[in-house]
Parts: C-alpha cells; sequence; structure tokens
C-alpha cells in the first residue's frame, strides 16, 4: 500500500530478506525505502538462482546453494520482479520507494500509514495478481482517514 | 448334301464352347464380386484411415502437449513476459525492446529446437506477444489467436488467425499460479500435412477453413466436389461419373478434414488384375481342352478308322475270311469290331454255303446230262478231272484252276436243249451257243461261260462257234476242248468203241496246232505220265 504520486523523501534505509524456502519466494512481496539491501537466503536443499530484469534494478545472483544468502542494494525506485533461471514458476516482488509512505498489510489485511501530507490523497494498492488499484482519500491534520479496498483476488 | 463335320471337329467345337460358357460366366460372377468387394474394402480403408488418423492425432498431441509442457517451463521468456507487462506504461523504450526482443529470441529458439512452424507466446488476453519459425509471418505481433484459451491447462486444437489456421498445442505460462501468458507451438494445415495425412490413411485428403480449400491432395475440381457435397461424416459422392467413398477426418471449429477414395477407380485395378488373371486361366483352359478333346476325338477316331480301312480293305480284296483286330480303347469299338468280325464270319460262310449248293447244283445237272446217253456217263466229271491236270501242268493259278474245274463240268450243259437224236450224233454243234445262253441267266456261272461257249474253237481257226484262232480263244476253253476230246476217244460211244489211252494221245499229238492247242496236249501228256504212268499199260492191256 503506498501514497501514489509521492513527493521524494529520503529516508533510511532497512536490510529486508526475501528467503528460498519449498521452491518459493517467501515472502514474495518486500516494500523497501531506497538504498535498502534485500538479502536472498536459500534455504532448500537445492540451487536456485534469483534474477532480475526489471529496469529498477536488473541483477542476477547467479547458483548458490543451501545456507548461501546473497544480498542485492535497491538504490531505485520502482517494481523489480524476482525470478529463479532454474525454477521457472518462482516469483516475488521488491517493490522501492524513495518516500516514506508505503507499508505492507497485516495477514488479516489491515495496514497503517503514518504522517501522510493534507489534502486528497491517492493510495494505491498494488497486488502481484492484479495490480495497481488505486483510491482517493481526504486527510485533515490530526484527524485519522479511513479507506477500505475490496481486492478481488482470484482463488488460488 | 453336306457332309455332316468330322468327329475332330464336333469334339473341339463342344469343348470349347462349353469352356467358354463356363469361363464367360465365372467372368460375370467375379467382376460383379470384385466389385462389391472393392467397394467393401475401399470403405474399410476408409475406416482404418479414420482410425489411424485418431491414433496419429492422438499420438502428435500427446507428444506435442509433452513438448510444449517442457517448452513453457521456460523462466527467461516468463520473467521477460512478467516484466514487461508489470512495467508496461512507464518504461523506458530501450528496457521495453530489450524484454520483448529476450521473449522474440527465446521462441525463435524453440521454433528452430522443434521444427514447429509456429512458436508464440501470447499475452494473456491471446494477443500474439511474439512469434518465432517459418511461418512466423503469419503470426504478427498484436494479433489475437482465434481457439486458444490462455487460462485453461495444456490444450491442443484449431488456432485460426487472419492469414490462416493452424493445429496448436499451447500451454498457459504460470508463475506460481499467476498467469503471465501463454506458449502456443503450431503447425500449418498446409499440403505437407494433407500429403501427411494422405499417406497415413492411404487416401486423399482436402482440409477446409471456414469452407475454403487450403490444402489437400486432390485435384482443384476433386475439391470443389467435395466441398459442394453433403457434408456428412460419411457419405458417397460422384464427381466426373466416379464414385467415391468420402468421411469427414475432423471438425473442428472452422476445420475440415476430408478423406475420399474413388471406389470406381480402385475396382478398374481390381477387375484389371482378375482379368489378366482370369484371362490366363482362360488361355490354359483353352489349350489343355484343346489338347484334351483332340486326345478325345483321336481315342475315338483312330480305331474307327482302322475298324473302317480294314473293311474297306477287305472289300475290295474280296477277302472276308480276315478279321479286325479289337483296339483295345474302348468298350464300345471293341463290341463294334467283334460284331463286324461276326458278321463277316457269318457272311463268309452263307457265302461258301450258297456256293456248295450251287456246285452240287451244276453237279447233278452235268450228271443228269450225262445219265441222258449210257455211253456219255460219267463224261463231264472226267473232263473235269482231265482239264484239271492239264491246268495244273501248265502251272496256272489256283484260282483259274477252280474256274476250269467247274467249267469243265458243266462244258456240255447245252446239250440239254437238244433232242435225244441229235445228241447221239457225233458233233452237236449248236450245243456250245445254248449252254453259253443257259449260263448267262446264272451270273455266279459267268466266269465260266466262255468254257461253255468256245470249247469247241480250234487253233487254226475251223472250230465253232466263232471260228476263232490261237490266242483268241481263252486258254481255259482250249484247255477244256483238249480234255474233251481226250475223254470223248477213250470212251465208248454208240457208234465205235473206245479207244486206248495211247491212241487217242497220238491221234490228239497228231492233230495238235490245228485241232488242238499245242501247249494243252504236252501237258496232258506230262501229266499222264506222271499221274498214272501204270494206265498205259493198263490201257494197253484193255486194248489188248
Amino acid at each position: 500500500m503506498f501514497l501514489r504520486d509521492a513527493p521524494a523523501r529520503a529516508v533510511a534505509p532497512r536490510r529486508s530478506a526475501i528467503r528460498q524456502r519449498g521452491e518459493t519466494f517467501l515472502p514474495r512481496v518486500v516494500a523497501v525505502p531506497v538504498g535498502s539491501f534485500v538479502d536472498f537466503p536459500n534455504d532448500d536443499p537445492i540451487y536456485h538462482n534469483v534474477f532480475s530484469l526489471s529496469r529498477a534494478r536488473t541483477f542476477n545472483l547467479g547458483r548458490y546453494p543451501k545456507g548461501e544468502s546473497r544480498a542485492v542494494r535497491f538504490d531505485k525506485a520502482g517494481l523489480v520482479k524476482v525470478f529463479c533461471d532454474i525454477h521457472s514458476h518462482m516469483t516475488a516482488t521488491v517493490y522501492v520507494f524513495n518516500h516514506p509512505w508505503f507499508t505492507a498489510p497485516a495477514a488479516e489485511g489491515s495496514f497503517e500509514l503514518t504522517g501522510l501530507p493534507v489534502g486528497d490523497l491517492q493510495i494505491t494498492a498494488w497486488h502481484e495478481r492484479l495490480g495497481d488499484t488505486t483510491l482517493r482519500v481526504k486527510t485533515e491534520a490530526g484527524r485519522p482517514a479511513s479507506i477500505e479496498f475490496v481486492l478481488p483476488v482470484p482463488a488460488q | 448334301m453336306r457332309q455332316p463335320p468330322r468327329l475332330l471337329t464336333r469334339t473341339l467345337g463342344v469343348t470349347f464352347i462349353t469352356v467358354a460358357v463356363i469361363l464367360t460366366v465365372v467372368f460375370t460372377v467375379l467382376l460383379v464380386d470384385a466389385r462389391d468387394r472393392v467397394r467393401a474394402s475401399e470403405l474399410e480403408k476408409l475406416q482404418v484411415g479414420e482410425r489411424a488418423f485418431s491414433r496419429f492425432e492422438a499420438q502428435r498431441q500427446r507428444d506435442q502437449l509433452i513438448a510444449i509442457s517442457a517448452l513453457s517451463e521456460n523462466s527467461s521468456l516468463k520473467a521477460a513476459l512478467d516484466t514487461y507487462f508489470a512495467e508496461r506504461g512507464d518504461q523506458v523504450a530501450e528496457q521495453e525492446s530489450a524484454l520483448h526482443e529476450t521473449v522474440r529470441r527465446e521462441v525463435q529458439r524453440l521454433a528452430s529446437i522443434t521444427g514447429a512452424s509456429v512458436v508464440a507466446a501470447l499475452d494473456p488476453e491471446g494477443h500474439v506477444f511474439a512469434s518465432g519459425g517459418v511461418a512466423a509471418a503469419r503470426w504478427p505481433a498484436g494479433v489475437l489467436v482465434a481457439g486458444t484459451t490462455t487460462s485453461a491447462p495444456n490444450t491442443s486444437g484449431i488456432a485460426v488467425v487472419p492469414a490462416g489456421a493452424f493445429r496448436f498445442s499451447s500451454a498457459p505460462l504460470l508463475l506460481r499460479d499467476r498467469l503471465v501468458g501463454s506458449l502456443v507451438v503450431a503447425a500449418s494445415l498446409d499440403n505437407a500435412y494433407a500429403e501427411d495425412l494422405a499417406r497415413l490413411a492411404d487416401a486423399g485428403i482436402v482440409i477446409t477453413v471456414n469452407d475454403v480449400a487450403v490444402a489437400g491432395t486432390v485435384g482443384d475440381a476433386l475439391t470443389r466436389a467435395v466441398m459442394a457435397s453433403t457434408g456428412e461424416l460419411r457419405s458417397t459422392m460422384t464427381f466426373d461419373r466416379e464414385e467415391y467413398a468420402m468421411r469427414t477426418l475432423m471438425a473442428l471449429g472452422p476445420v475440415r478434414i476430408y478423406m475420399l477414395t474413388s471406389i470406381d477407380g480402385a475396382a478398374r485395378k481390381a477387375t484389371r488384375s482378375a482379368a489378366v488373371a482370369l484371362g490366363t486361366i482362360a488361355l490354359w483352359a483353352f489349350i489343355l481342352a484343346g489338347f484334351a478333346s483332340l486326345w478325345l476325338a483321336r481315342t475315338l477316331t483312330e480305331p474307327i478308322n482302322r475298324v473302317s480301312g480294314a473293311i474297306a480293305t477287305m472289300t475290295a480284296a474280296r477277302d472276308f475270311s480276315r478279321t479286325v483286330e479289337p483296339s483295345g480303347k474302348s468298350r464300345e469299338l471293341d463290341a463294334l469290331a467283334a460284331s463286324f468280325n461276326e458278321l463277316m464270319g457269318g457272311l463268309t460262310a452263307a457265302e461258301a454255303e450258297t456256293r456248295a449248293a450251287y456246285l452240287g447244283t451244276i453237279r447233278a445237272l452235268a450228271a443228269a446230262l450225262d445219265a441222258r446217253d449210257p455211253y456219255t456217263a460219267g463224261h463231264s466229271e472226267r473232263v473235269s478231272q482231265t482239264a484239271v491236270v492239264i491246268a495244273r501242268h501248265m502251272n496256272l493259278a489256283e484260282s483259274q484252276v477252280a474256274v476250269i474245274r467247274l467249267g469243265a463240268l458243266l462244258h456240255d450243259i447245252g446239250k440239254i436243249g437238244l433232242a435225244d437224236d441229235i445228241l447221239q450224233k457225233p458233233d452237236p454243234l449248236r450245243h456250245p451257243a445254248l449252254g453259253a445262253r443257259i449260263l448267262r441267266q446264272v451270273s455266279f456261272l459267268e466266269p465260266h461261260l466262255p468254257i461253255v461257249e468256245l470249247h469247241h474253237e480250234r487253233p487254226d481257226g475251223h472250230g465253232y462257234p466263232f471260228g476263232l484262232r490261237g490266242d483268241d480263244i481263252p486258254i481255259a476253253a482250249r484247255i477244256v476242248h483238249v480234255a474233251d476230246a481226250y475223254d470223248a476217244m477213250t470212251s465208248a460211244r454208240a457208234y465205235r468203241p473206245a479207244r486206248p489211252h495211247g491212241a487217242a494221245l497220238a491221234e490228239l499229238q497228231l492233230y495238235s496246232g490245228s485241232q488242238f492247242d499245242e501247249e494243252c496236249v504236252e501237258a496232258l501228256r506230262e501229266g499222264l505220265q506222271a499221274a498214272a504212268p501204270h494206265e498205259d499199260e493198263e490201257s494197253h492191256r484193255a486194248t489188248g
């Protein structure tokens, strides 16, 4: 979930991880500020080969076995699709932001964005299967505003 | 009158006509039957072709699905495709074309690996994203491919693009369970494919898309006729006076694949080979029948010819004592020969009997004649014996001797017609002519006629009734003349006594050449000497 068309504002980078476990990236979606590192540890007893063709960050970590981890620093805001060159069904997404107004919702779906500018805002929900869903919200100083997304995610 | 045909001709004719009739019937039945068989076998062939096609299609689809399942697990393809669509709208041209190019290179590589006419990556909505392969030009980017379903698992079927129809197999490109597009492997429904099918089914193939022929192995005219026909799954149709059996192999979407075979064409072939086989059989049948009837006719005609030849020979020789040998080749012919032999035996016996009866009659007649005058009793019998002796010594043929024996017996038959007083005279001049007249009535006695008529002719021409000379007088008549004179001289007569043998012979010798034939007199002398040397003495004694 993120504020659409937000003004750039530097945020302290953080370090996240996307594990490769059971031929799946876990978690499949990670949102980080610009400059952050994401580790890709291999928990599987087989080789994986993490790579990306995305404009925001193109990389190829090569093959490495269980227990090894390689890290990627994301210096450019944008959507980075991550794949495994060995297992074509594996996919993950790293969403890189150049502002602080983004978050990943909790498992039950709730989310909170703090310190948003005041005014008519657009909040976008990005889902790996649905892409962007944008709703408008009006914020006032000192008052919380609530917004509800209904995302028709197809049953798996 | 027309002659009846020869047995050989008749046998050959009957045999050939029989063989010809049998062959004609067999020919007709076989040819009618051949057509039915061909029809059945052509329909069967179509069925086999149908089965072969479905097996072939099933196998091909299986293979293609296996292939596409493997091909669709291509991470570069999926990553490029997914990234492309994730970034669409806000990406720079260079990056976009790099992703697009990645996908295009990937499908081209897959096309060259598989040899498929088209390998294409479709977007989730079913538009061509990139294509490769020899027919890739007919699958330009952005074209919607009808017939494929992107969401379903691996499928096969007919895909239609504006530039044509293709058989295809497709697999969804999935990232986990998320569809990013689909991969299609397609083959064009072209003449090469039609020829493959035609080889497989051993029949003609026509492929249509939306009722337009796109490929086929039969001519254009026939293709149009196929498309104009009923369109039922199974049917027959007639084109150019030939009957075709037709099946619809495939009716999928806009595509129809028809299979057809010419019943008449196949029937012609079958008929031709049957005709050749039957012709060979017929030839041999005629040759064998010809030889067989020739042989049969010969076994019949040869013994018949032999029997008739034998009969002809016997008739010509007037020799009925010979028999016809049985041929041993046919019971009927042997029976015929046996009956003929029996008949001839009967005839011979009857003739001998008749001859004996005649002879008896003649002897009786001669004896009766001789008995009219006590002096001439036994005269005819004696003249006959003497004449035979002369004839033998002159080495005459036995048949002539027989004529002389009987002729001598009859020589005085003419005296029957003379009155007794004339008869008593030494020279009853008229009796030879009378005798001849009597004998002419009996054809059987004809050979003896000259003896009776001419036995008083003399070599010097002073005889009667004609006064013939020397060799003009038949030898038999000359012999009997001598024998008659000799017996007359050696027998007593009313007007003179009997003279002795020697005196009689001497008198004969005296008049030999004038009254009597020299040879005959000489033969008599030899005969008397050889037969009875003592007789001379005896006669001398009698005279003495």
